[in-house]
């Protein structure tokens, strides 16, 4: 439970790190959902190549897509690509690595799927049955090129009446399996090579620059979901107060009522929309410093939705130290971006 | 038990985390009872379209209900909508944005229940089993000579390996594995598709809206606290109610039983003196009723907050009755009113 939990906390730390968790999460599922998939080859002249091919890059386009979802950075990104520059400028460098982290990403899971089909090999031998040259097995040599066709379709399914235990379909079936299994490891081969070139040679390369687009990317993140979280603190103390209000209100109509009950002497139960006296502030509102410092001044529908649209359409620059009233064009506090070589 | 503690807290954490998490178990829920249900194909020619068809639509659409039901926010927005307007304006995007967040949760396990239906294949494979093209499959040659209804029968017991008959035109075989293709085709497509239009619609909404989507994400979130704590404060307010309620009763009862029995006053001075104890406590309770301390005036008050809620605008002291809207105009002048009362 412990180291579940240790775990959890090391996924949880960075953003980063909740996108690779993200990640593996998602390339497990591939691994279940291809293991429980029911593969059925229609042995048929024309579709087997269609089901072969469609099952090895229709399920891994879905799992891209999925991943993308997934990622809530893929979201955060686009938004970071939208909005309008505001008083912040907006860094394509910074766009473009968090575009490539997100896709990187989101290709493991389809990466996978593809591997285990051509290692596994039933969907190549399905796809390419028919298109197997039959001069290099001896066995179709008497014959006719019709009957070879429709034996070739056949040879995925094992069962069939025509090519059961037959050596013939045995030959070709291993032959193909072979063939994809050689495809499926060059392809791994071929990707962890280039993952390797390109984890160790990167610091050749604008290593700075590098470093910053990272913490900018990570600080992206990190805002928004400060920003998501602050929105729900202020809609919390917003609606606690708004409680108390009513309340409170409800209370001086009370008052209100029971004084005009006692001057007029009798029981009016209408509502009289005569205004009533100035009721003393209720002490639920005033409730501690804290609460009206949770608000932060704002305290209607139109200051929160103005707030909410600046957030959007004018984002602040990222200068802690210089005052509220100083945004004006230029105040940039972020390095500019070192050329490679200089 | 510890770890399903851990995983509820996490899921609590946050609002969408948790509706996360339901999703979720409703999609693992969708596919596990497919898996656990017996599929059962009539293999007679008229059924077998009406059987499949059922088994497809029949469970998506209680799913749907039942993700619907299961999300506290459905009564939510149905309050929203059907609130009479009071000082506060309804917002229309705020209740669009509630039901689309809604809809889109609660269709994910049927669309699990469809996925899984036609990947697995004998949904399709009972449905369509009279519309194989048995000229192309079979023996073409045979099959003219035969009456269609006798081929429908024929073929619509192809589902079913114990009582079909018909090999000498058709290897059922070859029937079964042309008709599971095409359904797994069709899934893996209407998997695709999903995907796609879900990933259009995440990726392209911040292109546009953006901002309008932050302000009805907000005062949606609002709604929903707003609703919790008014609840909150409101059985904060019955406990502090009964407790006073009975506080008096019991002093009510006392005093009857002093006037009762004067000639144990003495024995009562204990009791007497632990009256003032008493009393502090009914007044820290009296405190928190908040002035409203009969059931006329609770009844108002609930009918008050469902019929007129009170304007987002905090920081002054805006009367209930008057104009309505605050701010919305001139107030008229307000006026003192100072009362003598005199006690003869």
């Amino acid at each position: 439970m412990e180291k579940f939990r240790v775990l959890f906390q090391h996924f949880q730390s960075s953003s980063e790190s909740v996108m690779n968790g993200i990640c593996l999460l998602l390339a497990a599922v591939t691994v279940k959902l291809y293991s429980s998939f029911d593969f059925n080859c229609p042995c048929l002249a024309r579709y087997n190549a269609l089901y072969g091919l469609g099952l090895l890059l229709t399920p891994p386009l879905a799992l891209f897509l999925c991943g993308l979802l997934a990622n809530r950075q893929s979201v955060v990104m686009v938004e970071e690509w939208r909005r309008p520059a505001g008083h912040r400028r907006k860094d394509p460098g910074i766009i473009r690595y968090m575009c490539s982290s997100v896709l990187q990403r989101a290709l493991a899971a389809p990466l996978v799927w593809i591997l285990l089909a051509l290692l596994d090999g039933k969907c190549f031998v399905c796809a390419f049955s028919s298109s197997v040259d039959p001069e290099k097995f001896l066995d179709f040599a008497n014959m006719t090129p019709s009957q070879v066709q429709l034996f070739l379709a056949k040879v995925p399914c094992k069962e069939d009446e025509l090519v059961r235990d037959s050596p013939a379909r045995k030959a070709v079936s291993r032959y193909l399996r072979c063939l994809s299994q050689a495809i499926g490891w060059s392809i791994t081969l071929l990707l962890i090579i280039v993952a390797f070139l390109a984890r160790c040679l990167r610091p050749c390369f604008d290593q700075t620059v590098f470093l910053q687009r990272r913490y900018w990317s990570n600080y992206v993140d990190l805002e928004q979901k400060l920003f998501d979280e602050t929105c729900c603190e202020h809609a919390r103390d917003f609606a606690h107060r708004c409680v108390l209000h009513f309340f409170a209100s409800m209370q001086s109509e009370m008052r209100a009522r029971g004084l005009r009950r006692d001057t007029a002497g009798q029981d009016t139960a209408d509502r009289d929309p005569e205004p009533p006296e100035i009721p003393k502030p209720p002490d639920g509102l005033d409730g501690g410093g804290s609460g009206k410092a949770h608000l932060r001044a704002v305290s209607s529908r139109e200051q929160v939705d103005r707030l909410l649209s600046t957030w959007y359409s004018s984002k602040p620059p990222l200068d802690l130290v210089a005052s509220p009233g100083l945004w004006g064009g230029g105040l940039n506090h972020r390095a500019p971006t070192v050329a490679p070589g200089s | 038990m510890d770890k399903f503690r851990m995983i509820f807290q996490f899921l609590q954490s946050n609002q969408e985390s948790f509706m996360n998490g339901i999703c979720g178990i409703m999609a693992l829920a969708s596919a596990q009872m497919y898996s656990a249900f017996d599929f059962n194909c009539p293999c007679l020619p008229g059924y077998n379209a009406a059987y499949s068809a059922g088994i497809l639509l029949a469970p998506p659409l209680v799913l749907f209900l039942l993700g619907l039901v299961m999300n506290n926010n459905v009564s939510m927005l149905a309050e929203e909508w059907k609130r009479p307007r009071g000082h506060r304006a309804k917002d229309p995007a705020v209740l669009r944005y509630m039901f689309c967040s809604m809809a889109q949760r609660a269709l994910i396990a049927p669309v699990v229940w469809v996925a899984v239906t036609l990947l697995d294949g004998k949904c399709f494979l009972c449905a369509f089993c009279t519309a194989v093209p048995v000229t192309v499959l079979g023996n073409g040659s045979l099959a003219p000579g035969l009456p269609p209804p006798e081929l429908a029968r024929l073929l619509a017991r192809v589902p079913c390996p114990d009582i079909y008959d018909g090999d000498w035109l058709l290897a059922r075989e070859v029937a079964v594995r042309y008709l599971r293709c095409i359904s797994q085709a069709l899934g893996w497509s209407f998997v695709l598709l999903t995907t796609l239009l879900a990933f259009v619609v995440r990726s392209v909404r911040p292109c546009f809206t953006q901002a309008a989507f932050l302000k009805s994400k907000y005062w949606s979130h609002y709604i929903d606290i707003e609703r919790k704590l008014f609840d909150e404060t409101c059985t904060e307010h019955a406990k502090a109610f009964a407790k006073v309620c009975i506080q008096q009763f019991f002093e009510a009862m006392n005093h009857d039983l002093e006037l009762g029995h004067a000639h144990e006053a003495l024995a009562r001075a204990p009791a007497s003196s632990a009256a003032p104890a008493t009393t502090d406590g009914a007044e820290e309770e009296r405190e928190k009723l908040r002035g409203i301390t009969d059931q006329g005036a609770v009844n108002r008050l609930l009918t008050s907050w469902h019929k007129c809620k009170p304007p987002l605008r905090l920081g002054q002291e805006e009367p209930l009755m008057g104009n309505g809207w605050a701010g919305g105009g001139p107030r008229p002048p307000r006026k003192e009113v100072a009362t003598y009362f005199s006690r003869v």
